[in-house]
């Protein structure tokens, strides 16, 4: 038989969910959260679990949960980046790149922009207009 | 055997290096004769490659107990299937596995373009050559599959019996999703040799879009399969219901898979008008070496994945590769740029143009998110010390805003005219579709919906479906009315007259009911219980019987399994038995979870284990809303690609608008 140690389906409250849902589980493969991690018997998760339901049976609030676990394991325990700091740039740098991007269709835009693109075009000269007026002239008469 | 295996792929990689080597001098010193020698070392590659994958397969499937490889990743009591399957099971046989599949491909490109292309041809094979020799070099010198067992020198040591696969391969998924998803990694390498090559001689035209047209829209397939494989294994094996995590691994297969997204779209631009050829070349070659950069993640152990292999040496290799490859191909991209000029204008930001420009920025912005994800603990150890996860919440935060707008794109993009589209028009297009869309949302909100996100989720999926729709029922019923068919047969002509415009509506619909399943994640319930035999729950409407727990074993796993009795508004509907096992070789346990599929939801249970007095079991119960749809939409998206790839039935000329001032070619293109 597979056996499980006690209790370990019982510390799935929704509280502790919440704030798990915080917290990273650093079992080294697996990129669930304390909160979601499928495995009861997880080597990080079971105990991480067993810390929530005891602070938050001291009354202690999430903010303070998570901090706890930041003092003890660095940034790393939070499942998400915190946006202060050298991690904001996690945060900040999609809308970065979408920005520029746009800035670059704008660009992009103006460039082929038909009064742009023939602004710089040399002047056709009435000769050769002449001659293109009569290639057309021709081709209408074609489809005549 | 193991030598014959070992001098096999020794040939091949000096075959490969002479390939590269007589394709190149044949082309610069004028010697066709060494030209089609270097085409004909291609078949000679493919031939010695395949027959060293075909020595570790026999060993495999015979059980030859002396080479690390097939004692590491098999057992006696493996069934055939899944010892067939161990080829790729681990690093040295997933690496041959890559050489293998572009030797294949190499030789198919070679022989259906023996007369064409006589200019690009001895640079494509270069390319496919190099990339070929580089994988080759690995599994010769660095991480041999033929690797023996010895105690001391030369006495070869014979285990009788191996480790196994890994009991979480062990499954029928597993079996195709790897070669699926090397299907599509591999074949990238093809269009990135033609773009390379056309660079190289300084194509004029888009010839090697054309050519390379159906075999890119093929590896995409290949690329989309492997990847929902992938998710349909994540979600049937790993117990939790989940199908994407965001790991690393997996977000190294998405990457490439969005850039030649992003490539499938703004080729049309290339084809129709000439625009954005310096783009396309980017792509193209951001897909191919995102490729790359996938199979490096996966291996080098840069980034910790439960799907990656063990930390190796190898990762050096890549980075070379890499760099080598990046800086030469950025180079020839700046140093062509006069022979990718733009040949037309855009007329109007009101434009399918426009819409192009949107929707690839906006698959960019999404590529760019996830490999800043992927890659962000590493960058952020290595400026400031500290480690950092970066998981789910964030991948969600940002990207489904994103993937909405990508979604809203996806019906806005085709009924915008080319060229310019009045206001009018637009109203027309969008007038019905707005409506519907809203007032879904609306009625959802009513109806208690208040998930942010998944109203309009919701919202959007029907405003691209009706987008959709209506364009098959209004060309359809002009098709109809002027030939006297009913709609479906007109709706077939219609697709058949432009395949590739109506298939590609059919792909967009696929999404459209992909996002529906991904929405349902929204609405998940769980419950995980400790029940004894006999006791009941319930979750999200069912009523859990455990009508009896079960253990037993075979050759290869001991398990336990409880019965369980699902009844729902006081009718029993059936028996569902979630097992749990133990491999014996591995030490291993997995969950052989209890599915019952319904289009509305998915009730899922896992036996996680029993509880430490052995009396109870402890059952994780899940309800999956929608998520079936995930699956439909991916047949749809199948339909639609294969659509794409029938030759259409009518073939239509565009003269593309030229800018003043550059000689732009007249392409044939189909609308």
């Amino acid at each position: 038989m597979i056996c499980l140690a006690q209790s370990s389906s019982q510390l799935l409250t929704p509280d502790i969910k919440r704030v798990g849902g915080r917290l990273a589980c650093l079992c080294g493969t697996c990129k669930n959260t304390v909160g979601d991690c499928p495995m009861l018997e997880c080597h990080y998760t079971k105990p991480a679990r067993e810390k929530i339901a005891k602070l938050q049976a001291l009354g202690t609030p999430d903010d303070e949960i998570v901090k706890s676990f930041v003092q003890q394991q660095g940034l790393q325990a939070l499942s998400a980046p915190p946006t202060t700091g050298f991690s904001g740039l996690a945060w900040i740098m999609p809308w970065v790149a979408i920005g520029l991007g746009l800035c670059a269709i704008y660009l992009f835009i103006q460039k082929f922009h038909p009064k742009r693109a023939t602004a710089g075009a040399p002047e056709i000269d009435s000769e050769t207009l002449a001659r293109y007026r009569a290639n057309i002239d021709k081709d209408l008469e074609k489809l005549d | 055997m193991e030598n014959l295996g070992s001098v096999a792929l020794i040939l091949a990689f000096c075959f490969a290096v002479y390939s590269v080597l007589a394709s190149l001098i044949g082309k610069w010193r004028d010697k066709p004769f060494l030209t089609v020698s270097g085409q004909r070392a291609v078949y000679t590659v493919f031939a010695l490659v395949s027959a060293a994958s075909g020595i570790l397969l026999y060993a495999l499937i015979a059980g030859d107990y002396r080479l690390s490889y097939v004692a590491s990743h098999t057992n006696k009591a493996m069934a055939i299937h899944y010892k067939f399957a161990a080829w790729w099971g681990g690093q040295e046989g997933s690496l041959l596995l890559w050489a293998f599949l572009l030797s294949a491909y190499s030789a198919v490109v070679v022989f259906t373009n023996r007369r064409k292309f006589r200019d690009m041809m001895p640079w494509v094979i270069s390319v496919l050559m190099l990339t070929e020799a580089f994988f080759l070099m690995l599994d010769t010198f660095v991480l041999s599959p033929f690797q023996v067992f010895e105690a001391g020198r030369g006495n070869i040591v014979n285990l009788g019996d191996g480790q196994g696969l890994n009991p979480l391969l062990q499954y029928w998924t597993m079996v195709i999703h790897p070669p699926m998803l090397y299907l599509g990694y591999v074949g990238f390498t093809v269009p990135f040799a033609f773009a390379f090559a056309s660079l190289v001689t300084k194509q004029p035209g888009d010839a090697w879009i054309a050519t390379t047209r159906r075999w890119t829209i093929i590896t995409w397939l290949f690329q989309t399969t492997g990847i929902i494989l992938g998710a349909g294994w994540a979600y049937a094996v790993l117990g939790w219901g989940g199908y994407w995590a965001w790991d690393p691994v997996e977000n190294a297969s998405l990457l490439p898979w969005i850039t030649a997204t992003a490539f499938l779209h703004s080729v049309m631009m290339q084809e129709k008008k000439g625009m954005m050829k310096v783009w396309n070349m980017v792509l193209i070659s951001g897909t191919f070496f995102l490729c790359i950069f996938g199979t490096f993640l996966t291996r080098s152990g840069v980034v910790s994945s439960v799907h990656a292999f063990a930390q190796s040496s190898i990762g050096k290799y890549f980075v070379a590769f890499l760099a080598i490859g990046i800086a030469g191909t950025i180079y020839l991209i700046l140093d062509r740029l006069q022979y990718l000029k733009s040949e037309s204008h855009l007329e109007s930001v009101l434009s399918r143009e426009s819409s192009f420009l949107f929707n690839n920025l906006i698959l960019l912005a999404s590529c760019f998110a996830v490999l800043w994800g992927t890659l962000f603990p590493v960058l952020s150890e290595a400026v400031t010390g500290d480690k950092i996860s970066v998981d789910k919440p964030f991948y969600d935060r940002i990207n489904i805003p994103i993937g909405l707008f990508l979604l809203f794109l996806t019906g806005v993009g085709p009924l915008i005219a080319w060229r310019k589209s009045s206001f009018e028009s637009l109203k027309r297009a969008f007038l019905w579709p707005t409506v519907l869309g809203a007032s879904l949302m609306i009625g959802l909100a009513a109806g208690g919906v208040r998930h942010p996100y998944a109203l309009v989720s919701f919202g959007l999926c029907l405003f691209v479906a009706t987008t959709v729709l209506m364009e098959f029922y209004k060309g359809s019923r002009a098709i109809s009315a002027k030939q006297g068919k009913n709609l479906l047969l007109g709706a077939i002509e219609l697709t058949h007259r432009n395949t590739r415009r109506y298939g590609g509506y059919v792909v967009h619909m696929g999404i459209v009911i992909m996002f529906v399943g991904f929405t349902g994640a929204a609405f998940n319930r769980d419950a995980t219980v400790e029940v004894a035999r006999g006791t009941e729950t319930d979750i999200g409407g069912y009523h859990l019987k455990i009508a009896d727990i079960q253990d037993g074993e075979n050759d290869n796993f001991a398990w336990d399994k409880a019965l369980v009795t699902v009844s729902k508004n006081g009718q029993v509907i059936g028996t569902m038995e979630p097992e749990r096992r133990l491999y014996k070789a591995s030490k291993q346990p997995t969950s052989e979870v209890a599915i019952r599929r319904r289009l509305n939801e998915d009730l899922y249970l896992n036996f996680a284990g029993m509880s430490a007095d052995n009396t109870k079991a402890v059952i994780q119960s899940y309800v999956f809303p929608l998520v079936s749809w995930i699956w439909i939409g991916y047949w749809v998206l199948l339909a639609g690609t294969l659509v794409c790839l029938v030759p259409p039935k009518v073939r239509l000329q565009y003269a593309r608008t030229e800018v003043v001032g550059i000689a732009g070619k007249h392409a044939t293109v189909e609308k």
